[in-house]
């Protein structure tokens, strides 16, 4: 097993971490100091940022430092400007930023602060998943106690810079995880999706220019204003720079939340960290990086992750959210359950989303429960094919149709079995009590 | 402006505007479900794409109600690739949609209903039930919702977001599940409701007034003016088969109504439809109104007013222009005074279109000369006189039929009205034609000309004021000879 530097766990793994007194004996707050009373400005900030090749962690994989400068000039800008959060994580397989926020709140906290700095918004929003309380708790009673040390509100730390931080709670809808449903939410509408453009950095929240970036992005950036970009971009591969976080479920032995740099391979992940396949078993198929991502066969495993690679194998890393799935597995059956999560989550607005992921819902159920249609590969690959990609407002579409047209691909015969044989070959047997709904 | 080519075309587009309008005013089809151009753009139902070329980047498909012309920008709204797109946008709304075309109201005016037959696939691909909703849910007093039909467009609830600017519904619930509803289900209210059910491009939202009552092809449909206030938004009057009036509809008219009406215009046509006319014309002999020809009628007109100076003749406010021009010239030749009624301002006044003022052609009369006066004034002056003559559509109404009913017997009252008159003093009485019965000229409050149509023949033998009137100049001899 290969030992690699670690960072953005570390603390974390620290009882009590939480709170303030522990996070500032382990070094915390030390990076917002040095942006305030070290005299950085923000164009030196987003400039640090950009060099250190940190990319977006919420699945786009944006260059951040990039994200940062779409803000206007201040000078020619008079409008406020916001820092929206993005934790409103709810994509099937990824908990990363749970475990920053339930274990690190500080960390999310300071990091926020210097985004904020960064772009000069007077104000951020954390939106919290409605589901999530125990983060959302230690979150809020973070920036409490900073406020009562003058980490949060004016004058930070004596300095010019005031910045308030506000939470909000979702309402368990995983369309407001898309940044201008997010927007929407926040300013109490519901959480359709805006067109873009505008895009957010030319209006944004209350139509002024906003920055949405997700949990463990921001966490980073303390870390690369400490230590610096080019410690930051010497980890990686060449356009992937830095460790992430890496959430592995589904048939492994030990599921959770590790932090490699980019650049390992699925195996090393799979086998070092989540101790292999369970049960002695294959491995199948995997999601690279969420539901969204597409699917990718067990023989795949040896793929480097890094946002590159993935893509050149057709799907992507997205959230780094690994699921992985048993030669016992019925892709019938996966996928039954991943459309009928995107029908539920369909906010409704574009007609090729909120019809589409009904009726792809529909079709894999009747394949996994043994009443498919000999026209039924057909007409999947087909819808998909009229949803996605850039067919919508936003790309829940494309995130229902991504999975369809890898497993149409990949499974092929399997589901074509399941047809011909009106039963699935691989059916779990049924579960002792009825399931009803969605959640 | 900017220079765009549209389908090989060079046009001028303002490039404040979507895509889609460009398009339309220069008369390529694009379909349309969620854009209105009375409303906001939101690009959701993304029926209108089109593929769009810049420079020297590959054509995109795009929504055309949520992109800006730019400048050199070539728009194909025919390519197969555009197409193609719409086509499998279409199979998706249709997905759900019920497709009761034969009992529904909006069939044979239904945006998806014609979209599906140029461009729709005969057969569905769908092996699932369609969604099961409700049918028939009530909106309120004026409106009944098909939540089956619905395509979650959401023209109605930006309709009253950004018209009326009192928000009253919302998609409720998230995807396939959504649903129009009203905050707890309470019903609509306002005075522009029925607007929604102009908008709503399927059959989800219906008029209650109108349901069943007509299939639309079978309506005959004429260019008007609305006559309930002095806004005169432009109508379209709809009759079955030329017969009685089944609908008011708003018609696009910039300058004066955008795409609406109010209720109260939109729901008046039971004045128009409405039985009991008065048809030929009646003389008084003895105690008895007995019918007679026009003709004689006419006469015992021009014999009234020749012999009395100063006789007085009453306008309703619901004559055109043409008409109020012809009383005038009756009233100069015979020396009679005239004054059109003028009733009180009516509580309907809003914001937006109505003006409570109820008198159709005001500013018509006014720049006439003719002066308006409250209905007891004129009553009272009617009653003082010898002769009277009172004309026009709903007269007697708006000077109160009471008081025209007590006028005394020293007065001898003519009328030209579309409904009998009962007043002691009536000597003679001829029938006229109303509003969507005859042509005409109306000018509303900001002075501008709105046509009347006529939508619907008149009752049998009945003609409009105008050719009575014109009747009777030829019945009357010159102004001159009358001196002399």
């Amino acid at each position: 097993m290969k030992a690699y530097e670690t960072y953005l766990l570390d603390r974390a793994k620290v009882e009590g971490n939480h709170q303030l007194a522990t996070y500032r004996r382990l070094g915390g707050y030390k990076a917002l100091e040095k942006v305030l009373k070290g005299g950085l400005t923000p164009a030196q900030v987003v400039d640090e940022v950009k060099r250190s090749g940190l990319r977006g962690r919420g699945g786009a994989g944006f260059s951040t430092g990039m994200k940062w400068s779409f803000m206007p000039d201040v000078a020619k800008d008079p409008r406020p400007r916001y820092l929206a959060i993005n934790a409103d994580e709810s994509e099937p397989g990824t908990c990363k930023d749970r475990v920053l926020m339930e274990r690190d709140p500080h960390g999310l906290v300071e990091g926020s602060l210097i985004a904020a700095y960064a772009i000069q918004a007077k104000a951020v929003y954390i939106y919290v998943r409605g589901e999530y309380r125990l983060p959302h708790d230690r979150v809020a009673a973070a920036i409490q106690e900073a406020r009562a040390a003058q980490l949060v509100g004016q004058h930070i730390l004596g300095s010019d810079f005031s910045c308030e931080v506000f939470m909000h709670k979702g309402a368990g809808a995983y369309i407001c995880g898309e940044e201008t449903g997010l927007m929407e939410s926040l300013e109490g509408k519901r959480g359709h999706p805006r067109q873009k453009p505008p895009f957010p950095a030319q209006s944004g929240l209350w139509n002024s220019p906003t920055t949405v970036n997700n949990v463990e992005t921001v966490f980073n950036a303390p870390f690369i204003v400490e230590r610096g970009a080019a410690w930051h971009a010497a980890i990686g591969t060449a356009n992937s720079k830095g460790n992430f976080l890496c959430g592995i479920s589904g048939h492994v032995n030990r599921p959770g939340v590790y932090e490699l740099p980019f650049g390992v391979t699925a195996r090393e992940i799979l086998e070092d960290k989540a101790g292999g396949v369970w049960k002695g078993r294959q491995l199948k198929a995997w999601f690279p990086g969420g539901s969204s991502c597409a699917l990718l066969k067990g023989a795949d495993i040896d793929v480097v992750l890094d946002h590159d690679s993935l893509r050149a194998r057709g799907s992507s890393l997205g959230t780094a959210a690994m699921i992985m799935m048993d030669d016992q597995t019925s892709m019938a059956r996966v996928m039954e359950v991943i459309a009928r999560f995107y029908e539920h989550e369909s906010c409704g607005q574009c007609s090729q989303c909120r019809e589409g992921t009904q009726w792809l819902s529909q079709i894999f159920h009747r394949i996994a429960h043994g009443r498919g249609q000999a026209d039924d590969i057909d007409t999947l690959e087909s819808l998909a094919k009229g949803m996605a990609p850039g067919k919508t407002i936003c790309a829940l579409s494309d995130a229902a149709a991504i999975p369809t047209l890898s497993a149409v691909r990949l499974f092929k015969d399997e589901l074509i079995a399941c047809i011909r044989e009106q039963r699935d070959p691989l059916a779990a047997p049924a579960p002792k009590y009825a399931t009803v709904g969605a959640h | 402006m900017v220079k765009i080519t549209v389908n090989g075309r060079v046009v001028d587009a303002d490039p404040t505007k979507p895509l889609i309008k460009a398009c339309h005013d220069n008369d390529v089809d694009v379909p349309m479900y969620c854009y209105h151009p009375g409303l906001s753009p939101v690009g959701s139902c993304r029926i209108c794409q089109v593929e769009v070329k810049q420079g020297e980047a590959p054509g995109r498909v795009v929504v055309a109600c949520r992109t800006q012309p730019a400048e050199g920008m070539v728009v194909d709204t025919e390519s197969p690739k555009a197409h193609a797109t719409r086509r499998e946008c279409l199979e998706f709304l249709l997905k759900n949609h019920p497709l009761d075309c034969p009992i529904c109201d909006k069939a044979g005016e239904c945006d998806l209903q014609d979209f599906t037959y140029e461009e729709g696939q005969a057969q569905g691909r769908s092996h699932e039930p369609r969604r099961p909703l409700e049918k028939r849910k009530s909106l309120g007093e004026v409106i009944v919702l098909d939540e089956e039909r619905c395509i979650l467009c959401s023209r109605c609830v930006r309709f009253f977001e950004e018209v009326p600017k009192k928000a009253q519904l919302t998609v409720s619930d998230l995807g396939s599940r959504s649903v129009i509803s009203t905050f707890m289900d309470r019903p609509l209210s306002g005075n522009y409701q029925g607007n929604i059910a102009d908008l709503c491009p399927v059959g989800a939202l219906t008029l209650k007034k109108f349901r069943f009552q007509a299939r639309v092809w079978n309506l005959v449909k004429m260019a008007s003016t609305c006559v309930e206030c002095s806004r005169g938004c432009s109508i379209q009057v709809e009759t079955l088969r030329g017969s009685d009036v089944k609908r008011f509809r708003p018609r696009p008219n910039e300058q004066v109504n955008g795409w609406w009406m109010c209720d109260h215009g939109r729901f008046a046509f039971d004045h128009a439809n409405a039985a009991g006319r008065l048809e030929g014309a009646r003389m008084l002999e003895g105690t008895q109104l007995v019918q007679t020809p026009i003709e004689e009628a006419l006469c015992a007109v021009r014999d009234a007013l020749m012999g009395s100076k100063g006789g007085l003749v009453v306008l309703s406010p619901f004559c055109t222009v043409e008409e109020g021009r012809a009383l005038r010239e009756l009233a100069q030749r015979h020396q009679a005074e005239i004054a059109y009624v003028s009733p009180p301002p009516s509580a309907l006044k809003d914001e937006l279109l109505h003006t409570g003022d109820p008198c159709p052609n005001r500013r018509g009369l006014e720049e006439l000369g003719i002066r308006g006066e409250a209905g007891e004034t004129l009553t009272a002056r009617l009653a003082a006189a010898k002769v009277g003559l009172i004309a026009g559509e709903r007269v007697v109404e708006l000077l109160g039929p009471e008081r025209v009913r007590e006028l005394p017997g020293t007065l001898a009252l003519f009328a030209f009205e579309c409904h009998p008159v009962a007043s002691r003093a009536l000597r003679a009485e001829v029938g006229i034609a109303n509003h969507v019965e005859r042509t005409g000229t109306v000018v509303n409050v900001d002075g501008i000309r709105g046509p009347l149509a006529a939508a619907k023949p008149a009752p049998r033998g009945v003609r409009a004021l105008e050719r009575h009137l014109q009747d009777l100049a030829r019945l009357s001899p010159r102004r001159e000879t009358a001196v002399r």
